[in-house]
């Protein structure tokens, strides 16, 4: 409604110091809660479509590929694979011992115990290795685990303390439990 | 009409109601964007030391041609004429050789969080990270790990700060004050917040958790979940308990596995996995 008014009119307005009176009272007379200027949702629905239509063909950036080998992450992606292969073996065995004898081989505790004992001795060290290996590491592991969730050793100190102290264990309870 | 002769006749010619009678001469110069003489620039001594050329390679990827993988781009640059962080070695060669290369900024002091990357590997701010100055290997910078990417280096936020809006990072009260006015805190109640309230939200963290990688949907990430328990340790907020009623999910917390990457990359050198291993403990002990 203000707008149409031309531009010579407000310039005699604000010339004549009546006409200006008359002119604010007339507006204060108006409602001032009233909104005279309203946003077009139409205009921004075109934008939002195009952002939308970019968030569709944006890249992930790389993970796994780029981020540094550190201890944290190394231990921890390490303590998960040897607890799946330890769980996967496990039932593995459990369901070979159970099954075994439906396609003819037996896997009881005496038949086991001669076939391994014909191995040379390398070959038993060997597999006792590796199967005390993962197993060791993934009860220290734990252990670690369950001394954070206490509340301990959670400074960037505690954590590659722990860390090599869980690696050295590691490496020496592997050993004796290969030995043995 | 009237406008326009005035840009072809030059704006003091065109116009005498000017109350103050600039010369031409000086209006013409206000009109140029330097806002100071080239003369006064300082000028990098570059003939004193021969040139140590270090290459960066940036992640580069451009929305206008979508279709196009994102690619690393090498660039060389002299460091005998560069500042010494790895976001001047950025502007230098955005100023001097790529105008097209896109990354955030702002304080250059690595307070405000904006130059997040992943820098040789790591999440730090640019402006505070070293260029490593062994030239025989180069510089690998790429955007905060398994973020949508915007363009080059700058990685969608969006959901971040939705998560960190959900935790409702401000005071709660049941009550008024006891006095009516302050909210009185003890010394060693305030000592409670060091390490928490010092958080920039760059996201470093958040961005270097695999767990984050694999459930940003619901999962909150470091960031956020050490300013739920800024709040949580915060004496003066009371509202504790529903806050850790809030995190009683799978998702929301638990899918920490005290991996420890966000302690290990965080810039400032604060400690986001304590502070969760901490709202663990309240949620099992309330």
């Amino acid at each position: 409604m203000l707008a149409t008014r031309s531009f010579t009119a407000w310039r005699a307005v604000a010339q004549n110091p009546i006409a200006k009176a008359v002119v604010a009272k007339n507006l204060a007379a108006l409602p001032t809660g009233v909104r005279t200027i309203s946003a077009s949702p139409a205009r921004n629905q075109h934008d939002s479509d195009i952002l939308v239509k970019q968030r569709a063909v944006r890249p992930v950036s790389p993970d796994l590929k780029i981020y540094q080998p550190q201890l944290t992450w190394y231990m921890s992606g390490a303590v998960r694979i040897t607890g799946s292969t330890l769980a996967g073996g496990l039932y593995a065995g459990v369901f070979a011992y159970l099954l075994g004898p439906l396609v003819g081989i037996q896997l009881d505790s005496a038949s086991l115990v001669s076939a391994v004992a014909a191995l040379p001795v390398a070959a038993k060290v060997g597999a006792k290795a590796t199967l005390a290996f993962p197993f060791v590491y993934h009860s220290l592991g734990g252990i670690r685990h369950l001394v954070w969730d206490s509340g301990y050793a959670l400074t960037l100190k505690g954590v590659y303390a722990s860390g090599y102290a869980v690696l050295a264990g590691t490496v020496l309870g592997s050993l004796y439990l290969a030995a043995i | 009409m009237s406008l326009n002769k005035a840009y072809t006749l030059g704006l003091a010619a065109a116009r005498p109601a000017l109350k103050y009678n600039l010369a031409a001469a000086n209006v013409a110069a206000a009109r140029s964007l330097k806002t100071s003489a080239a003369a006064n620039m300082a000028v990098p001594n570059e003939s004193a030391k021969p040139p140590l050329n270090k290459t960066f390679q940036i992640y580069r990827w451009n929305p206008d041609k979508p279709t196009e993988k994102p690619t690393l781009q090498s660039y060389t640059v002299d460091l005998n004429s560069c500042g010494p962080m790895i976001l001047d070695a950025l502007l230098k060669i955005k100023n001097e050789m790529d105008p097209t290369l896109t990354f955030r900024r702002s304080c250059r002091e690595g307070i405000c969080g904006s130059c997040a990357m992943n820098i040789e590997g790591g999440n730090t701010l640019a402006c505070i990270a070293k260029i490593d100055r062994n030239t025989s290997k180069p510089s690998k910078i790429y955007p905060l790990p398994h973020m949508y990417i915007v363009k080059d280096l700058v990685p969608d936020l969006t959901h971040f700060y939705k998560q960190y809006k959900s935790i409702e990072p401000y005071l709660k009260q049941k009550n008024a004050p006891t006095d009516g006015r302050e909210n009185l805190q003890t010394i060693s109640d305030r000592k409670k917040l060091d390490g928490l309230y010092e958080c920039i939200l760059c996201a470093c963290c958040s961005t270097s958790c695999p767990s984050y990688w694999w459930n940003q949907d619901e999962y909150l990430g470091p960031a956020v979940l050490m300013q739920a328990y800024r709040w949580m340790a915060d004496s003066r907020d009371q509202f504790g308990r529903e806050r850790r009623e809030r995190l009683q999910n799978p998702f929301s917390i638990y899918r920490c596995h005290t991996i420890m990457n966000c302690a290990k990359t965080c810039p400032k050198g604060l400690n986001p996995g304590k502070a969760i291993a901490q709202i663990k403990k309240d949620m099992a002990f309330e």
